[in-house]
């Protein structure tokens, strides 16, 4: 095997995958209310177009695309529209929902399949993507059709899929590659099309073996990443894999790569391929909070409660629920919230797993600066804005955390660091557009 | 379907590692428990455990007292780090001094050095070096005077209370089988105020294989703490291990007093002695543990490197033309001055930052 390649900083928390990793998916039926948020996407949310007591199909267009960084949202069953209402959403605080009643999940496909797709162009491929719905499935949920359009002028030479999924416990990304690596496969095809890329490739860390191994024999080029946090962050893959650099303030395509979420290209494959729309997604539901962790194919709007249950319940002792992992993972008040395109999973952590919420304070240790693999300095940021000197943490790069936790996570002194970067980051922003203006 | 239940919220990362800051002081603590024993063996329960312990009891006191009036919680008090300052502190005295030099050193330590800039992280110079400095500058004569030559709490009679020892008579005493004298780098530094000849004999009997082994091994004049250089290893070898010591600091500060000691502690030009400048004084002690504090060194890694050369380089100036005869001490509490303006100008350069050259 070639070397392993990596990134410079980084830590490794506990793995904590083998609760669930060797649990196949099981697809759960979509439960007899879901609330479908508008808002799964990053961009503007999708404007809704049915009202309370339509009747809508599966895979039917309940939102609409609403300029140009939003997508369309569509039902994932046939039913009944319940109401439209703003509703507790997993990755912020509330947003516009379509409460569905639902009677059943069959139906055909919501467009026309074109296994054919190498026969389609470029622009066809860009706009049925466009009209799938399809968005990141890794994390931040930018609809991917954008990712594909890159303004004219920037060529683009490297697509790179992620399938580091460095977030502890999470094993969603890892059963997709295993279970469907054919999809995979086919949505890399159709996304190195799109973007006239030749010789795509896949990252996988080196805990995966069998999804290397899935990967090297469909005759896909796999580069086996070193396990640490955070692989998957999508700088480190482009410089683990690449050694370039995306620029400070910058996105990949500046440096020429597009990098898509292995669930992603599965997303597209279905939309292309298969004319299906982005209604269900893979969520691992983990933690040592749940009794049975597995892997569920459950339908967007399914609350995560429904989930729970299907993963046995909740444990004597959960702390916190989190969508997505511990260490990008947002805190959960409660598990009404429904799964969106972007839930990546559920984690129940006991009080003993929980990160412990009180914090002494900084020795400079610079353990966080060492292991920052955005190479800040985080314990002189956080300085900085718990005084409230913005300037300052501006100067020092605040606007280039992207809170990914490492920081914080090897901190003896258990600093809250994230939460003082993004402070900061909140009033550098303010303050520039305040100037702007 | 059940009622929703709801939870805790908090800020990502919702995980930890295990580390923790009373876990890193202690592992300090029990790194520099082998140089104690070694003290112990070298200059007696009363010359080197005693101050020890009395030190570290007055420290902690010291810090307890504080919080204590300023309605903080107490129990910081035993995180560690009072007891790292308390164990310095008495390092860097000679074994000889009255048992309340290191007591009244300490609690200046704790109540000057640190609590009085705000506890724990907020100190600028280490606390354990601002109390020595502090006992230099008001007891100077207790404080150059109080050698006791290893072993000589087993053999009084010997009674080479050797405060008072002509530079010319240092050599490898073969009672002992040390090197003697107030201390190899007083002699070394008197050296050059002999005519040429004498103090060129002086040196070269410093500069043998015979004096490099009593040097590693501590049998040779000096503080508390300083002198048994292999188990200070050891300790700071278990520090590596741990992963509380970074190789930054001590091997730059180590290699420059090396390369300057060689370079500059001569009477001429590249006419000192590395090996020598390294293995006495202060060197290996204040490299590994003292230069190293995190709260008063460098965060950034440029920085370290830095912060280990310059204290290098003022520590040989300091042993050569200063007014002591060691400059270790004082060379990390200026470089400690220097730490935050050392680390303004070493912000590493961000991931995918390009640096404007002027
Ligand atoms: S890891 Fe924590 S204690 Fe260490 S320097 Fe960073 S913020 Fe300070
Ligand atoms: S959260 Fe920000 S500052 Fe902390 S390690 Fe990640 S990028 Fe660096």
């Amino acid at each position: 095997m070639t070397r392993l390649r990596t990134f410079p900083g980084g830590a490794h928390p506990d793995e904590c995958k083998e609760l669930a990793e060797k649990r196949a998916v099981k697809r759960i039926p979509a439960p007899e209310t879901i609330r479908v948020a508008l808002c799964q996407h990053l961009g503007a949310p999708s404007t809704p177009v049915v009202k309370k007591g339509d009747k809508v199909t599966r895979g039917q267009e309940i939102g609409s695309q609403n300029g140009f960084i939003s997508l369309p949202t569509h039902s994932p069953v046939n039913g009944t529209v319940a109401g439209l209402e703003e509703a507790p959403l997993p990755h912020r605080r509330s947003g516009p929902v379509v409460v569905i009643n639902t009677e059943s999940e069959e139906g055909g496909p919501a467009f026309e399949p074109w296994p054919d797709f190498e026969s389609r162009t470029r622009a066809e491929l860009i706009e049925r993507i466009k009209l799938a719905g399809v968005c990141g499935m890794g994390g931040a949920s930018f609809p991917t059709y954008v990712k594909l359009s890159p303004p004219p002028g920037k060529k683009i030479d490297t697509l790179l899929l992620n399938g580091a999924e460095c977030e502890p416990y999470l094993t969603a990304d890892h059963r997709l590659m295993i279970e469907r690596t054919e999809d995979v496969a086919s949505g890399m095809r159709i996304l190195a099309r799109a973007l006239c890329v030749d010789d795509p490739a896949v990252g996988i860390e080196d805990n995966k073996p069998d999804a290397i191994e899935a990967f090297g024999k469909a005759g896909i080029r796999v580069e086996v990443l070193r396990v640490k946090y955070p692989q998957g962050a999508e700088k480190q893959l482009i410089k683990a894999v690449t050694g370039r650099e995306v620029p400070v303030g910058g996105l990949p395509l500046d440096i020429g790569v597009v990098v898509q979420n292995v669930g992603t290209a599965a997303a597209v494959a279905l939309a292309v391929r298969d004319g299906e729309p982005s209604l269900r997604r893979i969520v691992t539901v983990s933690g040592g909070g749940v009794r049975e962790p597995g892997n569920f194919d459950a339908a967007v709007g399914t609350p995560f409660s429904a989930l729970i249950a299907e993963a046995g319940g909740y444990g004597d002792d959960v702390a916190r629920l989190l969508s997505g992992g511990p260490m990008m993972g947002l805190a959960q008040f409660t598990d009404a919230v429904p799964v969106t395109k972007g839930t990546s999973g559920i984690v129940a952590l006991t009080s003993k797993e929980a990160r412990r919420l009180t914090e002494g304070p900084c020795i400079k240790c610079a353990r966080c600066v060492d292991a920052c693999p955005m190479k800040l300095v985080p314990c002189l940021i956080a300085v900085n804005s718990e005084h409230e000197k913005w300037a300052a943490a501006d100067e020092l790069g605040a606007l280039n955390c992207m809170a990914c936790g490492t920081c914080s996570f090897v901190c003896p002194s258990d600093r809250f660091l994230v939460h003082y970067i993004k402070r900061a980051q909140d009033m550098i922003r303010a303050s520039k557009r305040s100037k702007e203006a | 379907m059940a009622e929703a239940r709801t939870f805790q919220l908090s800020m990502s990362p919702h995980f930890g590692s295990p580390q923790s800051t009373r876990r890193v002081m202690y592992d300090v603590v029990i790194a520099l428990l082998p140089a104690l024993a070694g003290a112990v063996w070298l200059f007696g329960f009363g010359g080197a455990l005693l101050p020890v312990l009395l030190s570290v009891a007055a420290a902690v006191a010291a810090e307890f007292v504080c919080l204590r009036l300023m309605g903080r919680s107490t129990s910081a008090a035993l995180d560690g780090s009072a007891i790292v300052t308390g164990i310095l502190l008495a390092y860097n005295v000679p074994p000889g001094v009255p048992w309340w030099l290191p007591v009244l050193g300490s609690v200046f330590a704790i109540v000057v050095g640190k609590q009085a800039f705000g506890g724990l992280g907020s100190n600028l110079v280490n606390p354990a070096l601002l109390g020595r400095a502090f006992l230099m500058a008001s007891f100077p004569v207790l404080m150059t005077a109080g050698w006791s030559a290893p072993f000589e709490w087993r053999n009084p009679s010997a009674g080479f209370g050797t405060s008072g020892m002509p530079a010319a008579q240092v050599s490898t005493l073969p009672e002992a089988d040390a090197v003697t004298g107030a201390t190899p780098l007083r002699a070394w530094k008197d050296s050059f105020a002999m005519d040429d000849h004498e103090g060129a004999a002086v040196r070269e009997n410093l500069s043998t294989p015979g004096t490099y082994m009593n040097l590693l091994t501590g049998r040779r004049g000096g503080c508390i703490g300083e002198t048994s250089i292999v188990l200070l290893l050891l300790g700071a070898l278990y520090l590596f291990v741990r992963k509380v010591l970074e190789w930054r600091i001590p091997l730059a500060y180590l290699g420059a007093v090396a390369l300057f000691g060689w370079i500059l502690g001569g009477p001429g030009f590249l006419e000192g002695d590395a090996l020598f400048s390294v293995l006495t004084g202060g060197a290996v002690l204040g490299g590994f543990f003292m230069a190293t504090d995190m709260v008063t060194s460098p965060v950034t890694r440029r920085g370290r490197i830095i912060f280990g050369i310059g204290a290098g380089l003022i520590t040989i100036i300091i042993r050569r033309w200063g007014g002591y005869p060691e400059g270790c001490s004082y060379s990390i509490l200026l470089m400690n001055l220097a730490t935050p303006l050392i680390d303004r100008f070493t912000r590493p350069r961000m991931l995918g930052e390009v640096r404007k050259h002027a």
